[in-house]
């Protein structure tokens, strides 16, 4: 029975053979078929078309039971497999089901088999994900506590009144933008920028670091009915729409872990360029309007005023 | 309320005032512009009664406007003066001030036609009617995010070569008063009365038949 096995009493090797020989099978019995299907086409007479199915006929036939034979003498090499099989307490769900009620070991197999893929695929992303490093913070991952030193500094968590002071130093260093810090929900700052008579823009941070943005026309409502700052619906407006979309890639964009209160001033010079937003074309195309916009994009580093479309 | 500009298109030459604004509307279409149901602005005229005793002086207008953008409120406008913004229950009050403000039936205008959204720009196209027949035909353009009238002139005179080739207008007056403060609606207002009244002043539009 074992002969050059992997796992008990399965030879691996004539299992292939046997596969092989089913297929093999497979299509003579269609070469049948399609033999039958088809007929004889191309002889004159009566006689010779007649002659001529039956010798393809009968071929066909004849290479049928060799695969057959073929296939017979295989299967009693292949061999069963052990009794032993190790499937512990899941095998025993797998034995006398009523499988239509109770479909519970196959429905195990495939749920362990997608997990096991799952799990694969994760491994595979992770993997190519850490080769960006995408974090903001300065905090060190996958040291454990144990060997962690003592005094390591950590940006996340920085005293309130610290976050206060930067803010209000910000807030002091442009005239047209003013900023109002309130902290509704537990210790994270949520910001009300005002930009002239442009926009608003709605600000959560986490500690020091800017986590989200929503940029809101000048006359737009950004509070709910409860008099709270509403930090989640966007902007009626398709332009505040877009510059919210570039304000999310700016603060992605403005990255220093060690020095947050540098990442905050620049994000806020960034989005002072705006003020221009309606007046100013694009540096690009010379045209104020494309597809109904203003030019939304400011350039990163020059604060230049371009169309989303026109940008480099 | 955005910024606003009201202005007038002459009637194409040979054509009928209806078929003038179906042009503009397809060529609005064609930008990619979306239907969005109708609006109307109309205007009545008051005079003020000499029962006051103004000493001789001509009695000053009044205009009493309503906008279907705002279906609840009335708008009260001398011709230089102050714009009143009050309830839609304002009409009955004048009917009441009977005695001090007579209402000049004959003078009534108003501007009905359809309104458009392309992107963050409303526009309304339609045809100034006095009683029976049509005068005129106003544009009306606005762009909803800005608030500051002189901001956004140069964006919005874009938009209208757009559409409306050499037609475009000139930057309105009331751009030239308000500096750096929010647009109102009441500015709107103003501009329409001044529409109304360059359109009453004008001869009457030929009444084309439909070719």
């Amino acid at each position: 029975m074992a002969d050059g096995a992997l796992s008990p009493g399965v030879n691996l090797e004539a299992f292939s053979q046997a596969i092989a020989a089913i297929q093999a099978l497979r299509s003579s019995v269609t070469r049948v078929f399609d033999c039958l299907k088809d007929g004889m086409r191309n002889k004159e007479t009566l006689e010779g078309r007649e002659k001529g199915f039956m010798a393809a006929f009968q071929e066909s036939l004849h290479s049928v039971s060799r695969d057959l034979g073929e296939l017979e003498r295989l299967s009693t090499l292949v061999g069963k497999p052990s009794e032993n099989h190790p499937l512990h307490n899941s095998g025993l769900l797998s034995l006398d089901p009523v499988q239509d009620k109770t479909p519970l070991y196959s429905q195990l197999l495939q749920a362990y088999k997608w997990s096991n893929k799952l799990q694969y695929h994760a491994g595979l992303a992770s993997g190519l994900l850490n080769q960006q490093s995408l974090k903001r913070s300065a905090n060190q991952m996958g040291v454990s506590a144990k060997r962690r030193p003592k005094a390591q500094p950590t940006t996340l968590v920085l005293p309130p009144q610290y976050v206060d002071d930067v803010i209000n130093r910000i807030d002091r260093m442009f005239p047209e933008m003013s900023i109002q810090l309130s902290r509704p929900n537990g210790t994270s700052a949520m910001l009300l920028v005002t930009l002239g008579k442009v926009l608003k823009v709605i600000v959560v941070m986490r500690s020091l670091f800017i986590d989200r943005t929503i940029v809101k026309g000048y006359n737009e409502n950004v509070y709910t009915e409860d008099g709270k700052l509403d930090i989640w619906s966007k902007s009626n407006y398709q332009v505040f729409q877009k510059v919210t979309d570039h304000a999310t890639t700016a603060l992605l964009h403005y990255q220093l872990p060690q020095m947050p209160d540098v990442v905050v001033r620049s994000f806020m010079t960034w989005l002072r360029s705006y003020i221009k937003l309606f007046q100013a074309p694009c540096q690009r195309c010379g045209k104020f309007l494309q597809d109904g916009l203003p030019p939304t994009w400011r350039d990163f580093r020059t604060l230049e005023a371009f169309h989303d479309t026109c940008r480099q | 309320m955005g910024v606003t500009c009201v202005s007038q298109v002459p009637v194409a030459e040979g054509k009928s005032v209806q078929q003038t604004v179906e042009l503009l509307a397809r060529r609005l279409e064609a930008l990619g512009a979306d239907k969005q149901g109708t609006f109307g602005v109309d205007c009545e005229t008051y005079h003020t009664a000499g029962a006051i005793g103004t000493q001789g002086q001509t009695g000053k207008l009044m205009y009493v406007m309503h906008n279907s953008e705002y279906p609840l409120s009335c708008f009260a406008l001398f011709e230089n003066g102050p714009c009143l913004v009050a309830d839609a229950n304002f009409d009955t009050l004048m009917v009441k001030l009977k005695g001090f403000f007579q209402n000049a039936k004959a003078n009534k205008i108003e501007s009905r036609g359809t309104r458009y959204q392309y992107c963050d720009f409303l526009v309304k196209l339609g045809t100034v009617t006095m009683g029976p027949s049509a005068r005129g035909i106003s544009v009306e353009v606005e762009y909803c995010p800005c608030v500051i009238a002189n901001d956004c002139w140069n964006l919005l005179m874009e938009f209208m070569q757009s559409f409306m080739g050499s037609h475009t207008p000139g930057i309105p007056s009331v751009f030239g008063a308000k500096h750096d403060s929010v647009y109102s609606p009441g500015d709107t207002m103003v501009q329409y009365m001044e529409l109304f009244n360059k359109i009453r002043k004008q001869q009457q539009v030929p009444v084309a038949g439909i070719r």
